[in-house]
């Protein structure tokens, strides 16, 4: 969800940390920095700092309440709290880093700290704590360790997933039953159909193209497997383009989502346009904020296929002075009590494996917006990085183009795909 | 296009109150007079293009008042508000420092207006009227740094800044835009349009160069300075990047870095948000209501001679 802000990053990535390298900023000698030198019991003392991404003014009292059990715990430390805002995280994030002022335990999701992990500027927590793969969720693990680089780059901290929100006035308008809404893309085809057909060509269903996770969905390998090259170019990855071009053909889909905004299929939804969306367990209570008459008419259910993992973890920084208590607040902040105490202000999900028996996510108290908490837990166990994070902004901007060129007719889905494989394995050697 | 204006000739026939207006043969009007389809076509373009530069604005204006329990997003944009509330406003000075930030872009906005009014007429003078060698590079190497665009070297700049010890400084947001290349070029063009024979006049009464800019150069270029003065102070009020990679510290955030806080990670009010736009709104209105006088004077003064 929030990675898609990346737009532009791989270059600035480049560019910032050539510089970097250059030792124009203030940087030590930056060979073999990822590697610890402390173990997990090392004495915990002394001031760390933290930095979060737009957690203020609305979580502020959750964090200062979080490092103030920290501080408590282990006297003697003392925890700077930055928050920076949401725009603009991954340039700000790029310009700390070429200036050697990475603070040290750093709020990054997975594809922020591919670049940073590549030029040893984090540490790798696997090795300072072993304990990690025994505490955290396996799909928030992996997020950060990379193909290439060895070593977990981060602690998970809280994960999110997508499930599907439908429109029930507009299944009923039709004649569709919003209880059993399609469970799969084949499905959504022919509920797609209906729409169409019923309400002569005025309503839609669909509100988005495919992206890479949609291939990967459709058993598309995106990847190969030592991550160097791209593979998506396959005959099943065509059959999907193609489906979605020939409803795109028959007016399944509206005209105006050839341009792929972030989280556009959510605007149109909540203008009333279309009748899915898909959004994380909190959207239901945005669409209602946002457009008020939509109350009691959204149903959510379980995504179609396999449902996306978004993961948030914090990494710390290989530069780091004071790596003991650096490691311990990550480790604390991501704690099970302190995740589990985050997830109840707000609908996302703790990356801690004592997590999971929480009644509270597994129990719905009846209300729409409990419903959907209930069922993006439950997607969780299921859910799957669909999207590798080697795919950078430019990279995955570039595909998007080439699958809106194949969806409109303008070319053949597998001149886009081949375009969009070629491009995609310049800019990843590059 | 000398005969555009001629003002002997009658330019349009007062219409004589009940009495049928002349008829008029087809095809013979001129440049002052209009057929009424062309009238109604005109009229239309014009209000086709004022809906699409002032209707974005005047959404975000009606989001604003809307109030909670009202759709925002609809399939017609609605404008007016059906509930209408003042409420999102105090909030959004509730919810974040609203004054202190901008205080902070406040301070950004005048150093940069005023290195921009110094900087810019001094290098403009100097280019346009004074003779010294490399003078046609020098103008060149302003107009190459135009093709450059500003997030190539965003973080070279932040290298820079961070070196002079000038991170996390209101001084250190200023300094990269204290002088604009394209208002040199603006200046320079606005310097050139002035006759050289009234500097050459000055010179034979004894003025030195510092005379000569003072009071011959400066008094004639009014309007291009209150051009540079607006695009300047434009440009740093809506700076948004740049602030928020050189500041750390949230008590000297600017406004445009400090409204994000007004759209949280997991939900935010599009109503707070449109709120918070229009505050930083009003000071860009004020600027430009104080100079718009000189403004237009000045987008003519480039023009007209050369």
């Amino acid at each position: 969800m929030r990675s898609r802000r990346l737009t532009g990053v791989a270059a600035l990535a480049v560019a910032a940390l050539t510089l970097a390298g250059c030792g124009l900023g203030s940087s030590d000698d930056t060979s073999s920095g990822s590697k610890p030198t402390v173990d997990a019991n090392a004495q915990v003392t002394g001031e760390v700092s933290f930095q979060t991404w737009a957690l203020k003014p609305k979580f502020t009292t959750y964090v200062e309440g979080v490092i103030k059990a920290f501080e408590a715990k282990y006297p003697g430390t003392k925890v700077t709290w930055l928050d920076q805002p949401g725009d603009g995280y991954d340039k700000k994030v790029l310009s700390q880093a070429s200036a050697g002022q990475l603070p040290d335990v750093v709020n990054l999701p997975p594809d922020f700290a591919l670049p940073l992990a590549k030029q040893s500027m984090l540490l790798d927590v696997g090795a300072a704590d072993p304990k990690i793969a025994e505490e955290y969720v396996e799909g928030g693990v992996q997020a950060y360790q990379y193909q290439g680089q060895t070593g977990t780059f981060g602690y998970p901290w809280y994960l999110n997933t997508d499930i599907d929100y439908w429109n029930a006035t507009k299944f009923a308008a039709v004649g569709l039953d919003a209880k059993n809404p399609p469970k799969t893309f084949d499905e959504l085809l022919a509920a797609a159909k209906v729409m169409h057909d019923k309400s002569g060509g005025k309503e839609y269903m669909m509100s988005r193209l495919p992206g890479i996770g949609d291939l990967t969905n459709a058993g598309v390998k995106v990847l190969s497997d030592d991550g160097k090259t791209f593979t998506f170019n396959t005959p099943e990855a065509e059959a999907l383009l193609d489906k979605y071009a020939a409803a795109y053909k028959a007016g399944y889909l509206p005209r105006d989502i050839l341009t792929q905004q972030y989280l556009g299929n959510s605007k149109l939804f909540t203008q009333n346009k279309v009748a899915w969306t898909t959004g994380g367990g909190n959207a239901l209570g945005d669409f209602v904020k946002d457009n008020p008459s939509l109350k009691g008419k959204v149903v959510p259910s379980p995504a179609l296929d396999t449902p996306p993992l978004y993961v948030q973890g914090l990494s710390v920084s290989a530069k780091t002075k004071n790596q003991a208590a650096a490691i311990a607040l990550a480790r604390f902040v991501t704690n099970a009590e302190n995740q589990a105490a985050f997830a109840k202000i707000v609908n996302i999900f703790p990356s801690t494996k004592a997590s999971a028996t929480d009644p509270y996510f597994s129990k719905s108290d009846g209300t729409p917006e409990s419903d959907a908490k209930v069922l993006a837990f439950e997607s969780l166990a299921k859910a799957k990085v669909l999207q590798p994070p080697v795919i950078s902004g430019a990279t995955n901007d570039f595909i998007n183009q080439q699958i809106s060129l194949a969806i409109s007719g303008k070319v053949t889905s597998k001149q886009a795909l081949d375009a969009a494989v070629a491009k995609a394995n310049q800019l990843l050697a590059s | 296009m000398t005969v555009v204006t001629d003002p002997a000739r009658p330019v349009a026939v007062p219409e004589a109150s009940g009495t049928a207006p002349p008829r008029r043969k087809r095809g013979t009007f001129g440049f002052n007079s209009l057929s009424p389809t062309e009238k109604v076509v005109r009229y239309l373009l014009l209000v086709f293009v004022l809906l699409i530069t002032i209707g974005p604005f005047l959404w975000q204006l009606s989001t604003s008042l809307k109030g909670s329990g009202e759709d925002i997003y609809t399939r017609i944009p609605r404008l007016l508000p059906s509930q209408p509330t003042l409420s999102h406003y105090g909030e959004v000075a509730d919810t974040i420092p609203v004054w202190d930030y901008m205080r902070n872009s406040l301070q950004v906005a005048v150093l940069v207006v005023g290195g921009n009014i110094i900087g810019s007429s001094l290098a403009g003078f100097a280019l346009s009227r004074l003779e010294f060698r490399f003078r046609r590079i020098v103008l060149g190497l302003f107009l190459a740094t135009l093709v450059l665009p500003g997030e190539v070297t965003i973080i070279s700049q932040y290298v820079t800044v961070r070196e002079l010890g000038l991170a996390n400084t209101l001084f250190g947001v200023a300094l990269p835009g204290m002088i604009g290349a394209l208002n040199v070029l603006l200046m320079y063009n606005a310097f050139r349009s002035l006759p050289v024979e009234v500097d050459q006049a000055a010179v034979v009464d004894g003025a030195n160069v510092w005379q000569r800019f003072i009071h011959i150069g400066l008094p004639s270029v009014r309007g291009t300075l209150s051009v540079v003065a607006i695009f300047a102070f434009i440009g740093a009020w809506d700076d948004f990047l740049w602030p928020l990679i050189v500041l750390t510290d949230p008590d000297k955030y600017t406004l445009t870095v400090g409204l994000q806080y007004l759209s949280g990670t997991f939900s935010n009010d599009p109503r707070l948000i449109a709120a918070g736009t229009m505050i930083a709104f009003i000071p860009i209105v004020i600027v430009f209501a104080t100079l718009q006088r000189f403004f237009f004077k000045g987008v003519e003064e480039g023009a007209v001679k050369g």
